[in-house]
Protein backbone atom coordinates (compact mmCIF):
# COMPACT_ATOMS: atom_id res chain seq x y z
CA UNK A 1 0.00 0.00 0.00
CA UNK A 2 1.15 3.36 -1.10
CA UNK A 3 1.20 6.26 1.82
CA UNK A 4 -1.38 8.08 -0.27
CA UNK A 5 -3.64 5.62 0.30
CA UNK A 6 -3.09 5.86 4.80
CA UNK A 7 -2.74 9.44 4.47
CA UNK A 8 -6.67 9.67 2.06
CA UNK A 9 -7.94 7.96 4.65
CA UNK A 10 -7.06 10.25 7.37
CA UNK A 11 -8.29 13.19 4.69
CA UNK A 12 -11.58 11.09 4.34
CA UNK A 13 -12.06 10.93 8.31
CA UNK A 14 -11.21 14.34 8.91
CA UNK A 15 -13.96 15.21 6.15
CA UNK A 16 -16.35 13.47 7.42
CA UNK A 17 -16.30 14.72 11.07
CA UNK A 18 -15.31 18.12 10.33
CA UNK A 19 -17.98 18.60 8.51
CA UNK A 20 -20.64 17.49 10.47
CA UNK A 21 -18.69 19.82 13.13
CA UNK A 22 -19.50 22.31 10.83
CA UNK A 23 -23.03 22.11 10.67
CA UNK A 24 -23.01 21.95 14.37
CA UNK A 25 -21.41 25.64 14.17
CA UNK A 26 -23.88 26.75 12.01
CA UNK A 27 -26.64 25.41 14.25
CA UNK A 28 -25.21 27.17 17.29
CA UNK A 29 -24.57 30.09 15.59
CA UNK A 30 -28.29 30.39 14.85
CA UNK A 31 -29.30 29.76 18.18
CA UNK A 32 -27.22 32.52 19.59
CA UNK A 33 -28.02 34.91 16.85
CA UNK A 34 -31.94 33.75 17.37
CA UNK A 35 -32.06 34.24 21.32
CA UNK A 36 -30.08 37.50 20.62
CA UNK A 37 -32.99 38.61 18.40
CA UNK A 38 -35.55 37.17 20.99
CA UNK A 39 -34.16 39.25 23.87
CA UNK A 40 -33.80 42.41 22.08
CA UNK A 41 -37.27 42.29 21.17
CA UNK A 42 -38.78 41.57 24.96
CA UNK A 43 -36.84 44.10 25.79
CA UNK A 44 -38.10 46.48 23.38
CA UNK A 45 -41.31 45.27 24.00
CA UNK A 46 -40.87 46.02 28.08
CA UNK A 47 -39.74 49.20 27.54
CA UNK A 48 -42.56 50.50 25.23
CA UNK A 49 -45.35 48.61 27.20
CA UNK B 1 -62.91 17.63 -22.11
CA UNK B 2 -62.72 20.69 -19.72
CA UNK B 3 -59.06 20.34 -20.06
CA UNK B 4 -59.14 20.95 -24.20
CA UNK B 5 -61.09 23.96 -24.08
CA UNK B 6 -57.88 25.43 -21.29
CA UNK B 7 -55.82 24.01 -23.61
CA UNK B 8 -57.63 25.86 -26.68
CA UNK B 9 -57.78 29.11 -24.85
CA UNK B 10 -54.42 29.28 -23.72
CA UNK B 11 -52.95 28.19 -27.56
CA UNK B 12 -55.11 30.70 -28.66
CA UNK B 13 -54.10 33.66 -26.94
CA UNK B 14 -50.62 32.17 -27.13
CA UNK B 15 -50.84 32.23 -30.91
CA UNK B 16 -52.46 36.22 -31.27
CA UNK B 17 -49.56 37.75 -29.02
CA UNK B 18 -46.49 34.71 -29.96
CA UNK B 19 -44.76 36.46 -27.29
CA UNK B 20 -43.56 33.42 -25.87
CA UNK B 21 -43.18 31.33 -29.06
CA UNK B 22 -41.03 33.70 -30.66
CA UNK B 23 -38.63 34.17 -27.41
CA UNK B 24 -38.20 30.63 -26.86
CA UNK B 25 -37.53 29.81 -30.74
CA UNK B 26 -35.28 32.44 -31.31
CA UNK B 27 -33.49 31.67 -27.90
CA UNK B 28 -33.52 27.85 -29.11
CA UNK B 29 -31.75 28.82 -32.39
CA UNK B 30 -29.46 31.48 -31.00
CA UNK B 31 -28.50 28.30 -28.39
CA UNK B 32 -27.92 26.21 -31.42
CA UNK B 33 -25.32 28.74 -33.03
CA UNK B 34 -23.57 28.87 -29.82
CA UNK B 35 -23.14 25.37 -29.33
CA UNK B 36 -21.53 25.66 -32.65
CA UNK B 37 -18.59 27.41 -31.10
CA UNK B 38 -17.89 25.22 -28.08
CA UNK B 39 -16.64 22.29 -30.38
CA UNK B 40 -16.07 21.80 -33.94
CA UNK B 41 -19.36 21.13 -35.25
CA UNK B 42 -18.10 20.09 -38.95
CA UNK B 43 -17.00 16.56 -36.90
CA UNK B 44 -17.17 12.73 -37.44
CA UNK B 45 -17.97 13.04 -33.28
CA UNK B 46 -20.94 15.36 -33.50
CA UNK B 47 -23.78 12.66 -33.92
CA UNK B 48 -22.13 10.82 -30.80
CA UNK B 49 -23.85 14.04 -28.43
CA UNK B 50 -26.30 15.39 -30.92
CA UNK B 51 -28.92 14.03 -28.29
CA UNK B 52 -27.47 15.84 -25.30
CA UNK B 53 -27.29 19.09 -27.39
CA UNK B 54 -30.57 19.04 -29.01
CA UNK B 55 -32.54 18.49 -25.72
CA UNK B 56 -30.32 21.04 -23.71
CA UNK B 57 -31.49 23.52 -26.33
CA UNK B 58 -35.24 21.75 -25.64
CA UNK B 59 -34.72 22.60 -21.92
CA UNK B 60 -33.73 26.03 -21.79
CA UNK B 61 -36.70 27.17 -24.39
CA UNK B 62 -39.04 24.99 -22.49
CA UNK B 63 -38.27 26.91 -19.11
CA UNK B 64 -38.74 29.72 -21.19
CA UNK B 65 -42.71 28.56 -22.27
CA UNK B 66 -43.24 27.02 -19.14
CA UNK B 67 -42.34 30.26 -17.21
CA UNK B 68 -45.72 31.42 -19.37
CA UNK B 69 -47.68 28.71 -18.58
CA UNK B 70 -49.10 29.86 -14.97
CA UNK B 71 -47.50 33.74 -15.21
CA UNK B 72 -49.80 34.26 -18.29
CA UNK B 73 -53.01 34.63 -15.81
CA UNK B 74 -51.43 36.79 -13.71
CA UNK B 75 -52.67 40.06 -14.99
CA UNK B 76 -55.95 40.98 -14.42
CA UNK B 77 -56.16 38.16 -11.79
CA UNK B 78 -57.24 35.65 -14.51
CA UNK B 79 -56.08 32.45 -12.39
CA UNK B 80 -58.14 33.62 -8.82
CA UNK B 81 -60.72 33.80 -11.52
CA UNK B 82 -59.82 30.14 -13.26
CA UNK B 83 -59.45 28.70 -9.81
CA UNK B 84 -62.38 30.18 -8.46
CA UNK B 85 -64.27 29.15 -12.04
CA UNK B 86 -66.12 24.89 -11.36
CA UNK B 87 -62.86 23.64 -13.44
CA UNK B 88 -61.28 21.29 -11.47
CA UNK B 89 -57.39 22.12 -10.61
CA UNK B 90 -56.49 18.52 -12.43
CA UNK B 91 -58.61 19.98 -15.40
CA UNK B 92 -56.83 23.28 -15.45
CA UNK B 93 -53.40 21.83 -14.89
CA UNK B 94 -53.83 19.28 -17.67
CA UNK B 95 -55.34 21.60 -20.05
CA UNK B 96 -52.06 24.23 -19.28
CA UNK B 97 -49.91 21.31 -19.45
CA UNK B 98 -51.46 19.66 -22.94
CA UNK B 99 -50.71 23.67 -24.30
CA UNK B 100 -47.01 23.75 -23.58
CA UNK B 101 -46.73 20.63 -24.96
CA UNK B 102 -48.10 21.59 -28.02
CA UNK B 103 -45.88 24.89 -28.52
CA UNK B 104 -42.75 23.34 -27.43
CA UNK B 105 -42.83 20.25 -29.32
CA UNK B 106 -44.02 22.81 -32.56
CA UNK B 107 -40.41 24.61 -31.78
CA UNK B 108 -38.57 20.75 -31.38
CA UNK B 109 -39.91 20.25 -34.34
CA UNK B 110 -38.61 23.64 -36.31
CA UNK B 111 -35.60 23.07 -34.56
CA UNK B 112 -34.78 19.44 -35.69
CA UNK B 113 -34.31 20.69 -39.58
CA UNK B 114 -32.42 23.51 -38.56
CA UNK B 115 -29.74 21.46 -36.23
CA UNK B 116 -29.83 19.24 -38.76
CA UNK B 117 -28.48 21.58 -41.57
CA UNK B 118 -26.27 23.10 -39.11
CA UNK B 119 -24.43 19.71 -37.62
CA UNK B 120 -25.05 18.05 -40.73
CA UNK B 121 -27.04 15.23 -38.82
CA UNK B 122 -29.58 13.62 -41.37
CA UNK B 123 -32.34 12.66 -38.85
CA UNK B 124 -35.30 11.77 -41.54
CA UNK B 125 -34.71 8.02 -41.81
CA UNK B 126 -35.38 7.67 -38.24
CA UNK B 127 -37.88 10.73 -38.03
CA UNK B 128 -40.80 8.47 -36.52
CA UNK B 129 -39.41 7.03 -33.55
CA UNK B 130 -37.41 10.02 -33.57
CA UNK B 131 -40.65 11.81 -33.00
CA UNK B 132 -41.94 9.08 -30.46
CA UNK B 133 -38.47 10.05 -27.78
CA UNK B 134 -39.53 13.55 -28.80
CA UNK B 135 -43.33 12.65 -27.61
CA UNK B 136 -42.26 11.31 -24.03
CA UNK B 137 -39.80 13.67 -23.62
CA UNK B 138 -41.33 16.61 -23.60
CA UNK B 139 -44.55 15.13 -21.93
CA UNK B 140 -42.15 14.68 -19.17
CA UNK B 141 -40.65 17.80 -19.30
CA UNK B 142 -44.31 19.92 -20.12
CA UNK B 143 -46.21 18.19 -16.94
CA UNK B 144 -43.17 18.61 -14.31
CA UNK B 145 -42.42 21.79 -15.31
CA UNK B 146 -45.79 22.92 -15.62
CA UNK B 147 -46.50 21.88 -12.40
CA UNK B 148 -43.44 24.15 -11.12
CA UNK B 149 -45.19 26.80 -12.84
CA UNK B 150 -47.90 26.89 -10.81
CA UNK B 151 -45.89 26.32 -7.52
CA UNK B 152 -43.58 29.15 -8.14
CA UNK B 153 -46.08 31.36 -10.01
CA UNK B 154 -46.38 34.20 -6.92
CA UNK B 155 -42.78 34.31 -6.17
CA UNK B 156 -41.11 37.69 -7.00
CA UNK B 157 -38.09 35.62 -8.13
CA UNK B 158 -40.18 32.66 -10.46
CA UNK B 159 -37.85 33.28 -13.39
CA UNK B 160 -35.21 32.13 -11.74
CA UNK B 161 -36.49 29.52 -9.47
CA UNK B 162 -38.29 27.67 -11.89
CA UNK B 163 -35.13 26.11 -13.53
CA UNK B 164 -33.10 25.68 -10.85
CA UNK B 165 -36.18 23.31 -9.43
CA UNK B 166 -37.21 22.01 -12.79
CA UNK B 167 -33.56 20.76 -14.34
CA UNK B 168 -32.96 18.51 -11.75
CA UNK B 169 -36.02 17.17 -11.44
CA UNK B 170 -35.85 16.94 -15.03
CA UNK B 171 -32.79 14.69 -15.57
CA UNK B 172 -34.36 11.32 -15.66
CA UNK B 173 -36.84 12.34 -18.30
CA UNK B 174 -33.76 14.83 -19.91
CA UNK B 175 -30.84 11.82 -19.72
CA UNK B 176 -32.95 8.85 -20.98
CA UNK B 177 -34.30 11.26 -23.99
CA UNK B 178 -30.72 12.32 -24.88
CA UNK B 179 -29.47 8.74 -25.08
CA UNK B 180 -32.25 7.91 -27.36
CA UNK B 181 -32.08 10.57 -29.75
CA UNK B 182 -28.26 10.14 -29.71
CA UNK B 183 -28.84 7.17 -30.80
CA UNK B 184 -31.37 7.36 -33.43
CA UNK B 185 -29.62 10.19 -34.72
CA UNK B 186 -26.33 7.87 -34.97
CA UNK B 187 -28.24 5.70 -37.13
CA UNK B 188 -29.18 2.97 -35.24
CA UNK B 189 -32.01 1.30 -33.82
CA UNK B 190 -33.59 1.47 -29.47
CA UNK B 191 -33.13 -2.06 -28.58
CA UNK B 192 -31.30 -4.32 -26.19
CA UNK B 193 -29.68 -2.74 -23.72
CA UNK B 194 -30.99 0.44 -24.71
CA UNK B 195 -34.18 -0.29 -23.77
CA UNK B 196 -33.90 0.45 -20.12
CA UNK B 197 -33.83 4.19 -21.21
CA UNK B 198 -37.12 3.76 -22.71
CA UNK B 199 -38.35 2.14 -19.67
CA UNK B 200 -36.83 5.06 -17.46
CA UNK B 201 -38.52 7.84 -19.82
CA UNK B 202 -42.07 6.04 -19.67
CA UNK B 203 -41.98 5.59 -15.67
CA UNK B 204 -40.99 9.21 -15.71
CA UNK B 205 -43.85 10.17 -17.31
CA UNK B 206 -46.63 7.78 -15.78
CA UNK B 207 -44.97 8.28 -12.22
CA UNK B 208 -44.94 12.24 -12.73
CA UNK B 209 -47.89 12.72 -14.37
CA UNK B 210 -49.91 10.94 -11.25
CA UNK B 211 -48.31 12.87 -8.88
CA UNK B 212 -48.97 16.29 -10.50
CA UNK B 213 -52.58 15.24 -10.88
CA UNK B 214 -53.08 13.80 -7.55
CA UNK B 215 -51.40 17.13 -5.90
CA UNK B 216 -51.91 20.18 -8.21
CA UNK B 217 -54.79 21.30 -6.87
CA UNK B 218 -53.77 21.49 -3.25
CA UNK B 219 -51.12 24.27 -5.14
CA UNK B 220 -53.94 25.89 -6.33
CA UNK B 221 -55.95 26.19 -3.82
CA UNK B 222 -54.86 28.41 -0.91
CA UNK C 1 -36.72 19.18 30.62
CA UNK C 2 -36.88 18.68 26.64
CA UNK C 3 -33.05 20.64 26.28
CA UNK C 4 -31.86 18.05 28.99
CA UNK C 5 -32.76 14.86 27.22
CA UNK C 6 -31.58 16.97 23.87
CA UNK C 7 -28.08 17.43 25.30
CA UNK C 8 -28.13 13.43 27.19
CA UNK C 9 -29.17 11.98 23.74
CA UNK C 10 -26.16 14.20 22.19
CA UNK C 11 -23.83 13.70 24.66
CA UNK C 12 -24.31 9.48 24.18
CA UNK C 13 -24.23 9.91 20.42
CA UNK C 14 -20.60 12.19 20.43
CA UNK C 15 -19.36 9.21 22.99
CA UNK C 16 -20.32 6.70 20.39
CA UNK C 17 -18.85 8.22 17.50
CA UNK C 18 -15.80 8.61 19.41
CA UNK C 19 -15.40 5.24 21.10
CA UNK C 20 -16.21 3.90 16.64
CA UNK C 21 -13.47 5.97 15.75
CA UNK C 22 -11.10 4.07 18.03
CA UNK C 23 -12.68 1.03 17.28
CA UNK C 24 -12.39 2.16 13.31
CA UNK C 25 -8.54 3.18 13.81
CA UNK C 26 -7.09 0.38 16.33
CA UNK C 27 -8.81 -2.49 16.54
CA UNK C 28 -10.39 -3.51 13.16
CA UNK C 29 -7.74 -4.65 10.92
CA UNK C 30 -6.85 -2.70 6.92
CA UNK C 31 -9.22 -4.30 4.27
CA UNK C 32 -6.90 -7.07 1.73
CA UNK C 33 -7.71 -5.00 -1.04
CA UNK C 34 -8.07 -1.87 -0.44
CA UNK C 35 -5.92 -1.32 2.33
CA UNK C 36 -6.38 1.72 4.96
CA UNK C 37 -8.56 3.83 3.09
CA UNK C 38 -11.71 1.46 3.19
CA UNK C 39 -12.13 3.02 6.82
CA UNK C 40 -13.81 5.68 5.07
CA UNK C 41 -16.44 3.23 4.56
CA UNK C 42 -17.80 3.25 8.10
CA UNK C 43 -18.57 6.91 7.65
CA UNK C 44 -19.79 6.98 3.95
CA UNK C 45 -22.25 4.16 4.40
CA UNK C 46 -23.68 5.47 7.53
CA UNK C 47 -23.77 9.02 6.67
CA UNK C 48 -25.90 8.21 3.26
CA UNK C 49 -28.39 5.82 5.82
CA UNK C 50 -29.11 8.44 7.79
CA UNK C 51 -29.51 11.28 5.26
CA UNK C 52 -31.97 8.81 3.41
CA UNK C 53 -33.95 8.52 7.36
CA UNK C 54 -33.60 12.16 7.22
CA UNK C 55 -35.35 12.88 4.00
CA UNK C 56 -37.94 9.75 4.47
CA UNK C 57 -38.43 11.79 7.91
CA UNK C 58 -39.28 14.80 5.29
CA UNK C 59 -41.79 12.77 2.96
CA UNK C 60 -43.55 11.34 5.65
CA UNK C 61 -43.85 15.25 7.63
CA UNK C 62 -45.08 16.62 4.18
CA UNK C 63 -47.35 14.28 3.32
CA UNK C 64 -48.85 14.80 7.45
CA UNK C 65 -48.55 18.28 6.70
CA UNK C 66 -50.97 18.11 3.44
CA UNK C 67 -53.42 16.37 4.96
CA UNK C 68 -53.31 17.55 8.60
CA UNK C 69 -52.68 20.80 7.86
CA UNK C 70 -50.24 21.87 10.69
CA UNK C 71 -47.54 24.07 10.40
CA UNK C 72 -44.98 21.79 13.48
CA UNK C 73 -44.91 18.88 10.55
CA UNK C 74 -43.88 21.02 7.98
CA UNK C 75 -40.89 22.63 10.07
CA UNK C 76 -40.00 18.66 10.43
CA UNK C 77 -39.66 18.44 7.35
CA UNK C 78 -37.77 21.29 6.85
CA UNK C 79 -35.22 20.34 9.67
CA UNK C 80 -35.24 17.12 8.37
CA UNK C 81 -34.36 18.10 4.82
CA UNK C 82 -31.27 20.47 6.13
CA UNK C 83 -29.75 18.13 8.53
CA UNK C 84 -30.00 15.15 5.53
CA UNK C 85 -27.73 17.81 3.59
CA UNK C 86 -25.19 18.07 6.06
CA UNK C 87 -25.16 14.09 6.02
CA UNK C 88 -25.51 13.38 2.37
CA UNK C 89 -22.20 15.90 1.96
CA UNK C 90 -19.94 13.94 4.09
CA UNK C 91 -21.49 10.95 1.93
CA UNK C 92 -20.65 12.55 -1.35
CA UNK C 93 -17.28 13.80 -0.15
CA UNK C 94 -16.18 10.77 1.80
CA UNK C 95 -17.17 9.17 -1.52
CA UNK C 96 -15.15 11.65 -3.56
CA UNK C 97 -11.71 11.21 -1.41
CA UNK C 98 -12.41 7.51 -1.62
CA UNK C 99 -12.93 7.52 -5.24
CA UNK C 100 -9.91 8.94 -5.59
CA UNK C 101 -7.50 6.87 -4.50
CA UNK C 102 -8.98 3.36 -5.83
CA UNK C 103 -10.62 4.83 -8.89
CA UNK C 104 -8.21 7.14 -9.49
CA UNK C 105 -10.22 10.07 -9.94
CA UNK C 106 -12.64 12.62 -7.83
CA UNK C 107 -15.53 11.88 -9.66
CA UNK C 108 -16.43 9.08 -11.85
CA UNK C 109 -19.47 10.39 -13.29
CA UNK C 110 -21.27 7.36 -13.01
CA UNK C 111 -24.90 6.70 -12.24
CA UNK C 112 -25.23 6.37 -8.13
CA UNK C 113 -22.65 9.50 -7.61
CA UNK C 114 -24.75 11.41 -10.31
CA UNK C 115 -28.35 10.40 -8.43
CA UNK C 116 -26.62 11.34 -5.24
CA UNK C 117 -25.92 14.36 -6.35
CA UNK C 118 -28.78 15.20 -8.23
CA UNK C 119 -30.87 14.50 -4.97
CA UNK C 120 -28.56 16.44 -3.27
CA UNK C 121 -29.16 19.61 -5.74
CA UNK C 122 -33.21 18.66 -5.62
CA UNK C 123 -33.37 19.26 -1.92
CA UNK C 124 -31.41 22.20 -2.15
CA UNK C 125 -33.65 23.33 -4.46
CA UNK C 126 -36.39 22.76 -1.94
CA UNK C 127 -34.40 24.50 0.62
CA UNK C 128 -33.76 27.83 -1.69
CA UNK C 129 -37.70 27.63 -2.24
CA UNK C 130 -38.54 28.09 0.99
CA UNK C 131 -36.60 31.04 1.41
CA UNK C 132 -38.19 32.71 -1.19
CA UNK C 133 -41.98 31.98 -0.17
CA UNK C 134 -42.75 34.37 3.04
CA UNK C 135 -46.13 33.68 4.17
CA UNK C 136 -45.71 30.36 6.13
CA UNK C 137 -48.63 28.81 4.87
CA UNK C 138 -47.96 29.50 1.46
CA UNK C 139 -44.60 28.40 1.93
CA UNK C 140 -45.35 24.95 3.90
CA UNK C 141 -48.01 23.73 1.02
CA UNK C 142 -45.54 24.61 -1.80
CA UNK C 143 -42.62 22.76 -0.17
CA UNK C 144 -44.49 19.94 1.22
CA UNK C 145 -45.47 19.39 -2.93
CA UNK C 146 -41.78 19.54 -3.75
CA UNK C 147 -40.70 17.38 -1.07
CA UNK C 148 -42.60 14.55 -1.93
CA UNK C 149 -41.61 15.03 -5.42
CA UNK C 150 -37.95 15.12 -4.65
CA UNK C 151 -38.21 12.01 -2.84
CA UNK C 152 -38.34 10.34 -6.08
CA UNK C 153 -34.95 11.07 -7.31
CA UNK C 154 -33.98 9.39 -3.45
CA UNK C 155 -35.80 6.36 -4.81
CA UNK C 156 -33.93 6.46 -8.05
CA UNK C 157 -30.77 6.63 -5.95
CA UNK C 158 -31.34 3.76 -3.95
CA UNK C 159 -32.23 1.80 -6.71
CA UNK C 160 -29.64 2.95 -9.21
CA UNK C 161 -26.64 0.40 -8.77
CA UNK C 162 -29.35 -1.92 -9.66
CA UNK C 163 -30.73 -0.44 -12.88
CA UNK C 164 -27.55 0.45 -13.81
CA UNK C 165 -24.05 -0.90 -14.30
CA UNK C 166 -21.98 0.88 -12.29
CA UNK C 167 -18.01 1.49 -11.15
CA UNK C 168 -19.69 1.78 -7.82
CA UNK C 169 -19.40 -0.99 -5.48
CA UNK C 170 -22.68 -2.91 -5.49
CA UNK C 171 -24.23 -4.18 -1.80
CA UNK C 172 -22.55 -5.64 0.70
CA UNK C 173 -24.48 -5.57 3.71
CA UNK C 174 -26.41 -8.61 4.06
CA UNK C 175 -29.81 -7.29 4.44
CA UNK C 176 -29.56 -6.12 1.06
CA UNK C 177 -27.65 -9.20 -0.63
CA UNK C 178 -28.95 -12.26 1.45
CA UNK C 179 -25.23 -13.42 2.09
CA UNK C 180 -22.87 -12.70 4.46
CA UNK C 181 -20.34 -10.52 1.76
CA UNK C 182 -17.76 -8.81 4.74
CA UNK C 183 -16.94 -9.91 8.01
CA UNK C 184 -19.15 -9.54 10.53
CA UNK C 185 -17.38 -7.63 12.66
CA UNK C 186 -16.99 -4.84 10.07
CA UNK C 187 -20.61 -5.33 9.24
CA UNK C 188 -21.55 -4.63 13.08
CA UNK C 189 -19.02 -1.86 13.23
CA UNK C 190 -21.48 -0.10 10.15
CA UNK C 191 -24.32 -0.60 12.28
CA UNK C 192 -22.97 0.75 15.35
CA UNK C 193 -21.81 3.81 13.82
CA UNK C 194 -25.08 4.07 11.63
CA UNK C 195 -26.62 4.19 15.00
CA UNK C 196 -24.34 6.98 16.56
CA UNK C 197 -24.89 9.17 13.36
CA UNK C 198 -28.79 8.52 13.52
CA UNK C 199 -28.46 9.70 17.49
CA UNK C 200 -26.58 12.90 16.02
CA UNK C 201 -28.69 13.14 13.05
CA UNK C 202 -31.83 13.01 15.58
CA UNK C 203 -30.50 15.90 17.85
CA UNK C 204 -29.68 17.88 15.39
CA UNK C 205 -33.41 17.90 13.89
CA UNK C 206 -34.72 18.77 17.42
CA UNK C 207 -32.01 21.69 17.75
CA UNK C 208 -32.86 22.65 14.77
CA UNK C 209 -36.51 22.44 15.21
CA UNK C 210 -36.46 24.40 18.46
CA UNK C 211 -35.25 27.72 15.80
CA UNK C 212 -37.83 27.24 14.19
CA UNK C 213 -40.11 27.91 17.28
CA UNK C 214 -37.34 30.59 18.15
CA UNK C 215 -38.06 32.55 14.73
CA UNK C 216 -41.84 32.07 15.26
CA UNK C 217 -41.96 33.95 18.69
CA UNK C 218 -39.45 36.08 16.89
CA UNK C 219 -42.07 36.82 14.49
CA UNK C 220 -44.91 36.72 16.56
CA UNK C 221 -43.00 39.45 18.95
CA UNK C 222 -42.20 41.72 15.55
CA UNK C 223 -45.69 41.60 14.49
CA UNK C 224 -46.39 43.32 18.18
CA UNK C 225 -43.91 45.18 17.82
CA UNK C 226 -45.26 46.74 14.72
CA UNK C 227 -48.26 47.04 16.52
CA UNK C 228 -47.73 49.38 19.03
Amino acid sequence: MDSRNIQFMFWGLAVAWGLLAIYVVMLAARENRLQKQLDSLKRMLEEKQ
Amino acid sequence: MIFFQIAAKDLRSELRTKESLNASLSFAVVILLLFSFAFDPSGEAVAEFSGGLLWLVFAFAGALILNRSFARELPNDCLEVLIASPVSGAQLFLGKSVASFVLLLCIELICLPIFGIFYNITWTPKFWPLLGVFLLGTWGMTILGTLFSALTVNLSLRELMLPMLLYPMMIPALMSAMRLTTILLSGNDIGGDDLVWLRLLIGFDVVFTTLALALVETILVR
Amino acid sequence: MEKNIRIGIGAVAGLLLLRNLYVILFNLPDEMEQGPIYRIFYYHLPAYFTAMCCYMTALVTSVLYLTKRNLRYDAIAMSATEVGLAFAAVNLITGMIWGRVIWGIWWAWDARLTWALICWLVYFGYLMLRQAIDDPTERAKNSAVLSIFSFVSVAITYKAIEWWRTQHPGPVLSFRTGQQLIDPEMERMVYTNFLALLLLAFVMVTVRLNQENLQRQIDGLRRRAHAL
